[in-house]
């Protein structure tokens, strides 16, 4: 059964029949019973492979069960969306509208209350979890609150029960996860993992616990599988939702105003607590005034939600003729792929205490208006910037934070917030020292970092460097002396420095949101080529290709579709789009996690995503993204440029006009190159591309 | 299991596979497995024959092998290598299968070395990162055969990786291809995680990949040793040194992070008062010089480009690893013919088709690359002296197809065959590699194995002394046709 190689999805058994199997266990539940569910959720685990057999099975069983069954089938479906995670949340997001809509109109009252609670969550991220992004995307949960509250307003129910806004203190989920995050188990595990991982806790679903992203202490819960209940108002995962809501609202705020230095200070103290909550464990009373001090910025200096804006107003982007010089690279839109801001969970009204508004309000005091749409939209866009302003703010941005990290940590220390941090001292270069602790400046530094917006970087859009600088690594001069002393330190920025390990590859990524969403990325990555290897019609008759030709791979730039964002690879479609003259029919948009469907914004029409032989993943063809990770018809868009777009010079030109250049020996960037024996630097320039098949001269 | 729609009459080429890097759970299921604990800083080194499968999983702690660590319970086997899996922390191996020889290395302080050498590029990698212009470190690896060069190369590269690096790597060893057949110099810009068991992986393929593809640019050295044709190999480093040094130019991430490069023992030369290697410095702009392995090599380094000379390069004398061993001709013969195959039928676990193509002689446009070891082989087969002008001065020579390409790796190049300079010919980089299974002299036609099921039309196909004939792809004779 369980004789799967431990890369490879081998598993004897079909996905029909593991669908089948599922399906007949689904008749077995009859009620709400946590064991059971439980259990299939385990399966479902095991099974990842099959999941959309297992999908499509449990779909099937909401659809056709009686009315009595249904809520507890849409808990399995909860459950298993919650613990496991992808790709379950696309197959079942799918049609999720369906399953959902077609079984709330056939069950009673107090199930559809239930059914509405359950759906409050898949807005939010699962508690405790390491991934940031909702349950479901909002567009796969938004329709059918909009459905509900058709229906609702028809009935003539309690017109306040229709906002769409939960209670500012519904936390709860009717399904925490059974371990802390939905990605710490891969889908394909290795050999010696005994069949049912879940079984190893089957009594307790782990609540999301306050240190950091360990499994730690578990709670029990009664045997029933709960319909969502109030919790404490300052549950650590709910503050740490809260300000992680607020990082990526500052962060968007941040991308359309990269020079607002107080909203900078603002987004760096909020991350320095971000960085405290995730490596300290804080009392209730603490986490209290935290929380206090959360709802008072939340409500005094939240920068207003970015609006979608209609795109046809934003035709700045990598297409644009401004960008033609420097063509590729510096398009990367402000905002993290993982963070979406239609993706965004709104903040929610805040606890405010006036008498609460310390520490961190204090240090804020000063903080400015946030600008204006109107504002931002004037405002150069990150990716209009020149290389120059955005080293700049790259500098400042990490040279800056230091003391305002150490403030903070001193303020919150003062208010008696925080307990003292344990001293460190900085590693030394010569003798070996301990690696800096979690609470370093480095380390605030290094969660900083990362989440600033990308570098300025032309080329490997993939992982800048730059998100790894500051993690206390020692500076180590080039010569002899400094070769034979052992460096923890060293080790330390390989191995405990980047604490998030794949399981399946032992590659490791940060402990910020920026490395777990690179980490999520990436077991998707795993588990996409997985499935892809077990389909023989796919990988069956694989052939090597041709190498590149020199133009080709100087221009081509290295990506890791492993971990690459959205953003990233259409970066890099554009550049390569540039270059190439690609028409906008034939552009592509890689699809983010769970979105299957799309409204392009110019046109109205619906776009599907597809499967991208070439890239091993879903895509939007004939798609574009725009301001603010919307994905439009490419042609849309085209059609909108047209008129400003002016004459396009493919980037090859002036390379191969470089490369010819320093084919002649006239390459200024190789001061000692062309010596004597070089024969190349005899050659006429123009033979310098010979070797690409064009040219051809005898001798 | 049979190959559709190819027959290679005589060669034995078939698709059964040598079983190198396969892990197949039954086998391990049948091997006793035994526990290892290693202490902080020390390591497991082992030699395992082509003919062996070693298997290896980490059951607590960390252990890294040339720069990658080693995913936690996961097994990873490996056949026809030595190497040696190093721990920092400590840690617990489980063992099973078969190797020539296993055993625990206590002295480790190479690793302290190669490491801190990592921790000098990263701090020049920030540096360039600050003052832009410059570029990240550009380190050249030199040393005689079997001490290790190509192991600090590939822990050199996987830390970078691993830091988040983008580093280009540069391999001027014909004898020994990466991520490709012998006969190749090879630049890659490294954008993924390197492999435990396969080191940089797997070039692009027409469908899916357990790991990220790497992209080389590929150059052709049909000569085993440099100094068999100095010139050539001289004018192929600057044509690599050109596209290297353009493509750090396209992409910053590159250009920080730098280049590492790794060359062949035969360098090690001071007789011609290390010509080549004065060569590469100057083409490469090298800013490191890694010695591994010889005194008085380091010392004429130090001499010539060291800081008291007018290049003013580092120069550093890096401890070979203790487990660094020969490998003797007969390991070096089955490692090039297992290059060779995997180029064409991949491994175990990304396995490939290649596809035959035949040509008739005057659809060819076939070009000997002459060197004096080709002229050694070729005389001691029967040839028509007219066929055989070895004593010819010409560096690539067109020629009519004929029985002594039988077996052959040939490269076709990017220029066209039909109208093409020496220059040209000797710089184009390759298209791809094909195998010469059949040439048939009465029909006048030759019949090729290839990786791709497209012809290349009037390519240019050079060929030549190295690598030698392969007569049984599969290696160990299993004909299944
Ligand atoms: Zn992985
Ligand atoms: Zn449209």
């Amino acid at each position: 059964m369980s004789a799967r190689s431990p890369r490879g999805s081998l598993s004897g058994a079909s996905s029909a029949e593991v669908g089948d199997d599922f399906g007949e266990s689904l008749k077995d539940l009859s009620a709400n019973n946590r064991y059971e569910i439980n259990n299939l959720t385990s399966i479902a685990k095991e099974y990842t492979e099959h999941a959309q057999a297992i999908s499509k099975s449990l779909e099937n069983h909401i659809k056709t069960t009686a009315p009595s069954r249904k809520l507890p089938s849409l808990y399995l479906l909860d459950s298993i969306v919650k613990n496991v995670g992808t790709p379950y949340t696309v197959y079942l997001g799918r049609n999720l509208y369906n399953i959902f809509m077609d079984a709330y109109t056939l069950v009673d009252g107090n199930t559809r209350r239930n059914m509405e609670g359950m759906l409050k969550t898949w807005k939010e991220p699962v508690p405790g979890s390491m991934e940031t992004r909702p349950v479901f995307p909002l567009e796969t949960v938004r329709p059918i609150e909009n459905a509900l509250i058709k229906a609702r307003t028809a009935a003539l129910q309690s017109s306040r029960q229709g906002q769409m806004q939960p209670p500012p203190e519904y936390r709860s989920t009717p399904t925490p996860p059974q371990h802390n995050g939905r990605y710490t188990i891969p889908p394909s595990h290795g050999q010696g993992q005994p069949y049912g991982y879940g079984y190893q806790e089957p009594n307790a679903y782990q609540q999301s616990v306050p240190s950091g992203f360990s499994p730690a202490s578990s709670v029990q819960q009664p045997h029933i599988y709960t319909a969502p209940t109030p919790q404490p108002a300052n549950d650590v995962a709910n503050i740490k939702r809260d300000v992680a809501t607020l990082i990526s609202q500052h962060q968007a705020q941040f991308g359309a105003n990269p020079f607002d230095a107080e909203l900078r200070k603002r987004l760096e103290a909020l991350i320095s607590l971000q960085t405290i909550l995730n490596s300290q464990a804080l009392d209730a009373n603490s986490l209290k005034q935290i929380r206090y001090q959360i709802s008072a910025l939340a409500a005094a200096g939240a920068p207003p939600r970015p609006t979608p804006q209609p795109s046809y107003s934003t035709p700045q982007q990598w297409q644009s003729p401004a960008s033609i010089p420097q063509p590729p690279h510096l398009a990367r839109p402000p905002i993290p792929y993982s963070q979406p801001p239609s993706a965004q969970p709104q903040i929610s009204a805040p606890f405010l205490d006036p008498a609460a508004l310390n520490g961190l309000q204090a240090l804020l005091a000063n903080g400015q208006k946030p600008g204006t749409p109107q504002m931002r939209a004037a405002a150069p866009a990150l990716q209009n910037a020149s290389h120059t302003q955005l080293n700049d703010v790259q500098n400042q941005t990490a040279s800056a934070p230091a003391t305002n990290a150490v403030d903070l940590i001193a303020s919150l220390t003062k208010n008696g917030l925080l307990p003292p941090p344990p001293a460190n001292s900085a590693p030394q270069v010569s003798a070996p020292a301990p690696a800096p602790q979690q609470q370093s400046t480095a380390s605030l530094l290094q969660s900083l970092s990362s989440i600033l917006p990308p570098t300025s970087q032309r080329g490997t859009p993939t992982l800048p460097p730059a998100q790894l600088a500051n993690t206390g690594k020692p500076r180590i001069p080039m010569n002899a002396a400094a070769l034979k002393t052992f460096r923890p330190e060293l080790i330390h920025t390989l191995y405990d420095a980047q604490p998030n390990q794949c399981s399946t590859c032992g590659r490791r990524f940060l402990a910020t949101e920026d490395g777990r969403a690179k980490k999520a990325r990436h077991l998707d990555w795993h588990f996409r080529t997985n499935q892809r290897m077990a389909d023989s019609s796919i990988s069956r008759g694989a052939h090597r290709d041709w190498f590149f030709p020199e133009i080709e791979w100087i221009q081509f730039v290295e990506f890791d579709p492993s971990t690459t964002t959205a953003a990233d690879t259409n970066a890099a479609a554009a550049a390569k789009k540039e270059k190439q003259k690609q028409l906008p029919q034939e552009q592509f948009v890689r699809a983010p996690a769970g979105m299957t469907k799309n409204t392009c914004n110019i046109c109205f029409e619906e776009m599907k995503s597809t499967y991208s032989e070439e890239l091993q993943d879903w895509v939007f063809v004939n798609a574009a993204m725009v301001q603010g990770g919307k994905i439009v018809h490419a042609t849309c868009l085209a059609e909108m440029q047209k008129g400003q777009q002016q004459s396009q010079q493919g980037g090859g030109g002036s390379l191969a006009a470089a490369l010819a250049a320093v084919g002649s020996g006239g390459g200024q960037q190789r001061q000692r190159s062309a010596t004597p024996d070089s024969s190349l630097g005899k050659r006429k320039a123009e033979d310098a591309l010979a070797g690409m098949g064009t040219r051809m001269r005898m001798d | 299991m049979a190959l559709p729609g190819l027959s290679l009459p005589g060669l034995g080429l078939s698709q059964a596979q040598s079983s190198a890097g396969l892990y197949t759970g039954s086998s391990s299921l049948t091997q006793e497995s035994r526990m290892e604990d290693l202490a902080p800083r020390t390591e497991w080194r082992f030699e395992v024959s082509f003919q062996q499968q070693y298997t290896i999983r980490v059951t607590s702690g960390h252990a890294e092998l040339f720069g990658v660590e080693l995913a936690p319970n996961q097994p990873y086997t490996f056949s026809g290598c030595k190497a040696a899996i190093l721990t920092w922390h400590g840690c617990q191996l489980e063992v099973s299968g078969d190797a020539e020889s296993e055993y625990l290395g206590q002295e480790t302080e190479y690793a302290v070395e190669w490491l801190n050498v990592h921790g000098m590029l990263e701090t020049a990698r920030d540096d360039a990162q600050m003052h832009s212009s410059e570029g990240g470190p550009r380190v050249l690896v030199v040393g005689p055969d079997f001490v290790g060069k190509s192991s600090l190369v590939r822990s050199l590269a996987g830390w970078a990786v691993t830091y988040g690096r983008t580093p280009t790597i540069v391999n001027l060893d014909p004898r020994e291809g990466l991520l490709t057949p012998p006969g190749s110099f090879t630049a890659v810009t490294v954008g993924s995680q390197l492999e435990v068991e396969n080191g940089f992986g797997i070039s692009p393929i027409s469908g899916p990949t357990i790991t990220p593809v790497k992209t080389p640019l590929v150059y052709h050295c049909p000569y085993s040793a440099p100094p068999e044709k100095p010139d050539v190999y001289k004018a192929l480093i600057t044509r690599t040194a050109l596209s290297v040094t353009n493509k750090l130019e396209e992409n910053s991430g590159a250009k920080q992070s730098g280049l590492i490069i790794d060359t062949p023992g035969t360098l090690n030369d001071p007789k011609s008062n290390y010509d080549i290697i004065t060569h590469l410095v100057s083409e490469f702009s090298i800013t490191l010089i890694l010695t591994l392995g010889s005194e008085r090599l380091f010392n004429d380094m130090n001499r010539k480009f060291g800081q008291q000379s007018s290049e003013a390069i580092p120069v550093l004398r890096i401890s070979k690893p203790g487990g660094a061993v020969e490998r003797d001709a007969a390991f070096m013969k089955q490692l090039q013919n297992q290059q060779i195959r995997q180029y064409f039928f991949g491994t175990s676990k990304d396995s490939l088709n290649p596809h035959s193509h035949t040509y008739s002689f005057a659809e060819l446009n076939i070009f000997r690359a002459n060197s004096p070891s080709l002229a050694a082989s070729s005389s001691s087969m029967d040839m028509d002296a007219s066929d055989a002008p070895y004593a010819s001065h010409a560096d690539f020579e067109r020629m009519t197809p004929n029985m002594e390409m039988l077996g052959r790796l040939v490269a076709i190049k990017f220029c066209s065959g039909s109208e093409t300079d020496e220059f040209a010919l000797r710089d184009s980089p390759v298209m791809g590699f094909a195998y010469v299974s059949e040439v048939d002299e009465a029909k006048k036609r030759v019949r090729f194995l290839a990786p791709h099921p497209q012809k290349w039309g009037d390519r240019a196909v050079v060929w030549g002394g190295w690598p030698q004939a392969v007569t049984d792809l599969v290696g160990s004779g299993t004909k299944q046709y």
